[in-house]
């Protein structure tokens, strides 16, 4: 009896061991790239196999375009602000309020384009393989992105067309 | 009829061939009829404890069979081994996505934040 229970509960441990080992082991380098202070980062290094070198660049870039990234933002919210005054104000559509949502949308647009260039700055530091797949995806998941916006009055779109009243 | 009702008429019925039980040249041993339900009613307790005393038997004399200790073990083993590697793969996706978003929300102001710490 003694003999059949210990084989049983070793069995159950080494299982349990083998689990735990396998699961710790495969999942190792992502617990580690969360544990980075810039996680997002670590993990660009990890999936687009950069270098020491190239990494270090990457970043610096990064780093390089935040401020300039938060300066903009920082100018659009001032431009809400400013147009909820106007709006608050009553009255029609103004000339000022025109001119303000144009330079909101100038500023939107220039904060794209930084955007690019940064895309392309950080490809031009990978190798050219991992660049171009880099640029490609990056691309997709951000200017190319449907917003809303377009979504809402596409047919295929995930919002349902606006209900306009007769 | 219910299956205690025909389960009744079955032992009445099984009384009444016991009672007229007759062996050409020879008497019945004594206790006969006593006897034969004895034995049913061992028999079926043996049944109804069936999973258990299998259990125990592989407990206490199979499993310390060095052949199926050793299989036992390695099935064990591999079945960790395999649901530890599928749960890794399935959380690796996971992160995957969830450091993937993390980069994106770092760079695009437009991307709306998904509330990741």
């Amino acid at each position: 009896m003694r003999k059949g229970a210990l084989i049983l509960l070793l069995g159950l441990a080494l299982g349990a061991a083998a689990f735990a080992g396998i699961y710790l082991f495969n999942t190792a380098r992502y617990r580690a790239m969360l544990r980075e202070p810039q996680p997002g980062l670590a993990w660009l290094k990890t999936e687009f196999q950069l270098s020491d070198a190239e990494y270090s660049r990457i970043a610096a870039l990064h780093e390089a375009y935040l401020p300039e990234c938060g300066r903009r933002c920082a100018l659009i919210e001032e431009q809400n602000e400013t147009l909820r005054g106007l709006l608050a104000a009553g009255g029609g559509v103004t000339p000022e309020i025109e001119e303000l949502l144009e330079a909101r949308a100038r500023t939107r647009a220039q904060c794209e384009a930084q955007m690019l260039r940064h895309f392309r700055e950080v490809s031009r530091a990978m190798p050219p393989e991992q660049g171009r797949r880099y640029l490609a995806w990056v691309e997709a998941q951000t200017v190319l992105q449907p917003q809303p916006m377009e979504a809402r009055h596409h047919p295929s779109g995930p919002a349902a067309p606006p209900h306009h009243p007769e | 009829m219910s299956e205690h009702q025909k389960s009744e008429m079955d032992e009445r019925t099984l009384d009444g061939w016991l009672r007229e039980w007759r062996v050409a040249g020879a008497p019945l041993p004594p206790r006969f009829q006593a006897d034969v339900w004895r034995r049913i009613e061992a028999a079926e307790g043996r049944a109804r404890a069936g999973v258990g005393n299998r259990l125990l038997t592989l407990l206490n004399e199979s499993l310390p069979r060095p052949r199926v200790a050793f299989a036992y073990l390695a099935a064990l083993l591999v079945a960790g081994a395999a649901a530890g590697s599928l749960t890794a793969q399935r959380q690796a996706g996971h992160w995957t996505s969830e450091l993937s978003e993390r980069y994106v929300q770092s760079i695009d102001p437009y991307r709306p934040s998904l509330g990741l710490p």
